[in-house]
């Protein structure tokens, strides 16, 4: 036991300088696509809403489909599969993009909860009372439905962030690349895979600490005003 | 560009993968619910104070870390450490154990959502505890565990996917293979992206159909 901490010991300092930017890199990643996954749930779940036939179709066609497909797969048309169209993505910029479209048919389906979860008519008792169609969204749907949103969003943040390992397979320079780098380097596979399991731990347990928080909060919140 | 011939080789091939696909898909749900369960209960029945801590430890550890490491911790790790495994063998057990952790969470609303005096009123007509369980407990959280079960299936379904990285025979291992073979990498990967689909789509219907009935049961 004490044998396998003294090895941490002797390679730590070489494989840290290695491994700190490789955790700005996932974390980038994953800023970067969940930013995306955001902008392009809430579209997503306007559209699937929306009264225009052919938007309609078309976001909730999207949502099955993304929804039904490993993000590996997606990963893996996007960066191998789009060559041979003469599209060639890097794979920071592949890596982004797939995990962004995977997680946006999930994160349509949490607003589309949220939006739902709404009483049809409080938005009819807002215009009634003469709001703009905008102004009922912005001060009585909107604020209601982050309450129901907010947690699944973060959650969703947590799946992204332990997703983002999977870009290692098409080359991402991220946390979970520089490890299988480490790992075969150093030949020392348990060290390398159980340091990196810690590292994403520290980065996801706050995020899920925030989000039962979150929670609690938003279901008590919840209770008052009913 | 586009060959039939060879589609149909291609999807000939995926389908080899597909098979490996859903048993390891089977093997891990099964070891995910029979963990899921029995965490679950612990948490929910337990009086032992360290055993509840150890199972939230267990939840948040296999919750926390990326599947992927974990099969390299599993794959690798152990294969370094003197036990041997199998790919599929470390595919069953790695997404096994995570779904067991995910499950727990699920099953344990399931139990919470019951009302206690339930299976006091079972205990106090004389059934043992595992009969509490076995005949009033679980047949009514089966029906609000369901449809999040079902979900979970989906989601490990597609999961399978990444176990290619450690070699197990699956359709994104084949389809890795037939790549290296002949570079069609457009038309294998969207192959294999519609096997996927194939699979899963009728799962999602069912998990649908199992939420809107709910909706009518509450």
């Amino acid at each position: 036991m004490i044998e396998f901490f003294k090895l941490y010991y002797e390679h730590l300092p070489a494989w840290w300088p290695q491994i700190v930017p490789a955790i700005g890199n996932t974390i980038g990643l994953t800023a970067g696509a969940y930013m995306l996954a955001v902008v392009l749930g809430l579209i997503l779940a306007v559209g699937k809403t929306s009264k225009i036939g052919p938007f309609r179709w078309f976001c909730t066609g999207y949502i099955e489909v993304v929804r039904g497909i490993p993000s590996l797969a997606i990963l893996f048309l996007l960066y191998f599969g789009l060559v041979p169209l003469g599209i060639v993505l890097d794979a920071f910029t592949a890596g982004f993009i797939g995990l962004g479209l995977s997680g946006s048919a999930y994160i349509a389906e949490v607003f589309r909860a949220g939006l739902e979860a709404v009483h049809k008519g409080q938005r009819e008792a807002a215009l009634a009372v003469g709001m703009t169609p905008f102004a009922s969204f912005r001060y009585i749907t909107l604020p209601q439905a982050i309450r129901v949103v907010l947690p699944p969003l973060l959650n969703m943040l947590i799946m992204l962030l332990k997703d983002s390992s999977i870009c290692s397979l098409i080359s991402t320079p991220e946390l979970m690349l520089r490890a299988k780098d480490l790992a075969s380097e150093y030949f020392l596979p348990m060290h390398v895979y159980l340091l990196i399991g810690v590292l994403y731990f520290a980065l996801a347990f706050p995020l899920s600490l925030l989000a039962k928080m979150v929670q609690k909060r938003m279901s008590s919140s919840r209770r008052v005003t009913e | 560009m586009f060959d039939l011939a060879q589609t149909i080789y291609f999807s000939k091939v995926l389908m080899i993968g597909a098979v490996m696909t859903v048993k390891i898909t089977f093997g891990a749900l099964i070891i995910a619910i029979i963990v899921g369960f029995i965490m679950a209960a612990i948490r929910t029945y337990s009086k032992i104070r360290l055993l509840e801590i150890m199972v939230n430890i267990y939840v948040e550890i296999f919750r926390g870390i990326p599947p992927l490491a974990q099969l390299f911790i599993i794959y690798f790790g152990l294969a370094y450490a003197g036990v041997k495994l199998e790919p599929a063998t470390a595919a069953v057990l790695g997404l096994g154990l995570i779904g067991g952790a995910m499950l727990t969470e699920v099953f344990r609303s399931g139990l919470n959502a019951l009302h206690f005096g339930q299976r006091e009123a079972a205990l106090a007509i004389g059934m043992t505890p595992m009969m509490a369980l076995r005949y009033i407990i679980f047949p009514q959280a089966t029906r609000i565990t369901l449809p999040p079960l079902g979900s979970y299936a989906i989601g490990l379904l597609k999961d399978t996917s990444i176990v290619s990285a450690i070699a197990a025979p699956e359709i994104m291992f084949y389809a890795r293979n037939l790549v290296t073979s002949t570079f069609q990498t457009t038309l294998i990967y969207i192959l294999a992206a519609l096997l996927y689909f194939i699979l899963s789509f009728p799962l999602a219907r069912v998990v649908d159909r199992l939420e809107r009935k709910q909706r009518a049961w509450t």
